[in-house]
């Protein structure tokens, strides 16, 4: 349980940790990097902890960490493409 | 066969098969004036052809859906159909005011039509596949609703499953949108959107219900795979299609005058309707090779996976093909909508009717199923056809291709006519194609007066 | 129900990248109307989906142990930050649809609502899945041994909590 509260609260972490990337008024790459990492995280617990799909046999864990990967793969891609 | 009432299914098979003869035959016409253009002419106008073409398709599957209910839903709920005389009434008021819509197409001009009609009263004629007269589509109305005052009651009183519930909610959601069809507003945009939530509500939505719990049916018989799994897939499917199938009108939406957020909205939702064909590929050959049984017909298994096939060839591939609003911009309107139309309406539902009827009308003439003859000439039947309008889909996509490339992209655009004139070789083809399609069709009905020893299972 | 989860999230996936590639022809636009939302909102509305998908964990590990009753006051919790959520947003898109936008106001905005609406209605969903196994819960239909609708429940909420933990950063505060 408490395993669960401390992700709870990594979670609300990397949330504030973006928002205040965003208010102290970044933009370009300083925010695009360290946002998408933290959404990287954030997934990455839901996924594995909260839906419980680490240790899980058969591709499932895979497909929706892939999804993950991919989505925000090709968001940080378009993000450049559109600095550049 | 377990109730005597199921027999109702059977003239409204037969009154099927006659009809889809009459499509074909119009078809043959419609395909040989797209060459030689003044074929029959004035006697049968293309316009005409087209419209007695279609309505017959439509009519004839309507019976096709009717007939399948009227056998499924008994059996499935387990009791006698609420009123057989009523059913039988109704078949033939469905069938006379069939044919004389059919025949005042034919002889009377479509103006004057409209106006014995009380066109003018309530303007609903004068779009495709909706050309009907007043009078019939307040018998369609009045037909559906008897059929659906029975079957309801059927099911209220009986058994219910996954597929007899499906079925029902699919045919009450067939006469529902057709209600859309009464109303005809002056204002184009809103004129094409009522028009679609018929025809894309339709074929895109309630009737892959329709589909969905006929295949299904005839799975259950022949495989005798668990109901539990069949129902399991049975709902998924369903929901996928509705899910996918009505933000998917957007499709349909982008050159209409409808805002520009369609073009994202329908494109991706329609990019999705392929899964729920696709699963019903899937489904249909699991289950065959998860079967528990032999069943001795054959032709009937195959009629069903072939509508899996098929269905997810002309819907879900031939669909997708042009569905993105960027393809779609240069597709809109053109042979490849023709392609299309054509293999999923085969596929999916000419194809789902006939695997039904293969499966039942044996039964409702007293054999578990055919002789092997007669099922050997079924089959080959089943392969003319399917691969006549797999090659009508390839001509008339080629045609496709090359009417958009001359008319729509080239430097020097043609006009509409000079176009068609450089394509009529695929034209030719396509006749060519549809005489083996007849040829099949007439080797089918065929096969029902080929006597012998049924078959068993071996 | 993984199979839905599937569709559902490759639907999401290709709203996010066309998202992202609409926005490269039409940078300006977008970094402008972005400016206009009101990330506090959106931030408010993370913490409480984020909060909720915490507490359905906790209903979830209730249940392993065959507390009920506790199981059902967690998914309580978890269902109040979600009504929570959507009065949030609700108050968003009024503020918005009173300022006279809509989905034809730009492409921009056409995603902001489209994309949030969208989502908007799979949380409205997810509270009537959560809802259906509190009640089931609350009569003790599930045990230790048995609780699969908790879990499979528990699994479409947590995707709609992940949706919306990719929505948020790449609508309110990408640019
Ligand atoms: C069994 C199911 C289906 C049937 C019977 C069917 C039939 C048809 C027919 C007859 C038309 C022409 C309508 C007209 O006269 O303008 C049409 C148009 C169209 N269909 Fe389907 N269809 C089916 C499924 C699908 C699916 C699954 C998709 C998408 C993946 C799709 C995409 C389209 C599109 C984009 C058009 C418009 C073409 C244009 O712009 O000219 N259809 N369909
Ligand atoms: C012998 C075979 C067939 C031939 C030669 C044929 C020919 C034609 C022709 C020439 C058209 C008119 C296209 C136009 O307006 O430009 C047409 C329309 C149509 N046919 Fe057929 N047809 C045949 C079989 C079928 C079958 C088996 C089906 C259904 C399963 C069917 C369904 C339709 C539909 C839905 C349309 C309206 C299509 C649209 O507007 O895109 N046809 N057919
Ligand atoms: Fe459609």
């Amino acid at each position: 349980m408490r395993v669960a509260t401390f992700q709870w609260l990594m979670l609300l972490t990397l949330t504030a940790l973006s928002f205040g990337l965003a208010e102290a008024g970044m933009s370009g790459s300083a925010v695009l990097i360290p946002v998408l990492l933290a959404t990287l995280v954030k997934g990455n617990i839901v996924i594995d902890r909260f839906m419980a799909l680490r240790g899980v046999k058969g591709p499932w864990r895979w497909i929706v960490l892939g999804w993950l990967l991919l989505v925000l793969g090709l968001i940080a891609y378009a993000f450049q493409l559109a600095q550049s | 066969m377990k109730y005597q009432s199921q027999m109702v299914a059977k003239p409204y098979f037969i009154a099927a098969i006659g009809l889809f003869l009459g499509q074909i035959l119009f078809g043959l016409i419609m395909g040989l004036q797209y060459v030689v253009g003044d074929f029959l002419f004035p006697e049968i106008p293309f316009n005409v052809a087209r419209m007695v073409h279609t309505n017959l398709l439509i009519v004839w599957l309507l019976f096709g859906f009717m007939g399948a209910a009227y056998y499924l839903i008994p059996e499935e709920s387990e009791r006698e159909l609420h009123s057989p005389k009523l059913a039988m009434v109704m078949f033939w008021i469905f069938l006379a005011a069939g044919v004389m819509t059919i025949l005042g197409y034919l002889f009377v001009p479509y103006a004057t039509l409209a106006e014995m009609t009380g066109n003018n009263l309530l303007a609903t004629m004068g779009r495709e596949f909706l050309e009907q007269p007043l009078p019939t589509k307040v018998g369609i109305v009045v037909v559906a609703l008897a059929m659906l005052y029975n079957l309801s009651m059927t099911v209220l009183r009986g058994r219910k499953t996954a597929i007899n519930l499906v079925m029902l909610v699919g045919l009450w959601g067939l006469a529902i949108f057709f209600l859309f069809s009464f109303y005809n507003p002056g204002n184009i945009v809103k004129d094409k959107y009522f028009w679609w939530w018929v025809v894309h509500l339709w074929v895109e939505g309630v009737w892959e219900l329709i589909m969905g719990a006929m295949l299904a049916f005839v799975l259950i018989k022949v495989t005798g795979v668990d109901r539990e799994v069949i129902e399991k897939w049975l709902y998924v499917i369903i929901a996928m299609a509705l899910i996918t199938g009505l933000i998917g009108t957007g499709h349909h939406y982008y050159w209409i005058g409808a805002p520009e957020y369609w073009q994202w909205w329908g494109s991706v939702f329609s990019a999705l309707e392929p899964i729920p064909f696709f699963m019903m590929t899937v489904f249909a050959f699991n289950m065959v090779n998860r079967r528990r049984r032999e069943h001795p017909n054959k032709a009937a298994v195959l009629w069903a996976l072939g509508t899996g096939v098929m269905a997810f060839l002309g819907a879900g591939v031939w669909g997708f093909l042009h569905t993105l609003a960027p393809v779609n911009f240069y597709t809109h309107g053109s042979q490849i909508t023709a392609a299309h139309g054509h293999m999923a309406f085969y596929g999916a539902y000419v194809m789902v009717v006939i695997t039904m009827i293969s499966y039942t009308m044996p039964l409702m003439r007293g054999r578990a199923a055919n002789s092997p003859l007669a099922q050997v000439v079924e089959m080959w039947s089943f392969w003319l056809m399917t691969v006549a309008m797999v090659f009508i889909t390839l001509f008339l996509t080629a045609a496709g291709i090359l009417q958009i490339w001359l008319q729509r992209i080239s430097d020097q655009p043609m006009s509409f006519m000079a176009a068609q004139d450089q394509v009529a070789l695929f034209y030719w083809l396509r006749e060519g194609a549809g005489v083996i399609f007849l040829i099949g069709l007439l080797l089918y009905i065929g096969s029902f007066f080929i006597k012998g020893k049924a078959a068993t299972a071996d | 129900m993984w199979f839905f989860i599937l569709a559902e999230l490759l639907v999401f996936g290709i709203f996010f990248l066309a998202y992202a590639f609409a926005r490269t022809h039409n940078v300006e636009l977008f970094n402008a109307s972005q400016l206009e939302l009101d990330r506090a909102s959106g931030v408010i509305n993370t913490v409480l989906l984020i909060s909720s998908s915490y507490f359905v964990v906790l209903a979830v590990s209730r249940i392993r142990r065959g507390h009920s009753r506790s199981c059902a006051s967690w998914l309580i919790t978890a269902m109040t930050c979600g009504a929570a959520f959507l009065v949030l947003k609700l108050s968003e898109f009024s503020g918005k649809i009173e300022a006279g936008i809509n989905m034809s106001t730009n492409t921009f905005y056409m995603f902001y609502l489209g994309l949030g609406f969208f989502h908007f209605m799979h949380v409205v969903l997810g509270m009537i899945i959560l809802g259906a196994v509190t009640l089931k819960a609350w009569r003790g239909g599930y045990s230790a041994a048995d609780h699969a609708g908790v879990e499979t429940g528990a699994a479409y909420w947590h995707m709609v909590d992940l949706v919306w933990i990719v929505l948020f950063p790449l609508i309110y505060i990408l640019n």
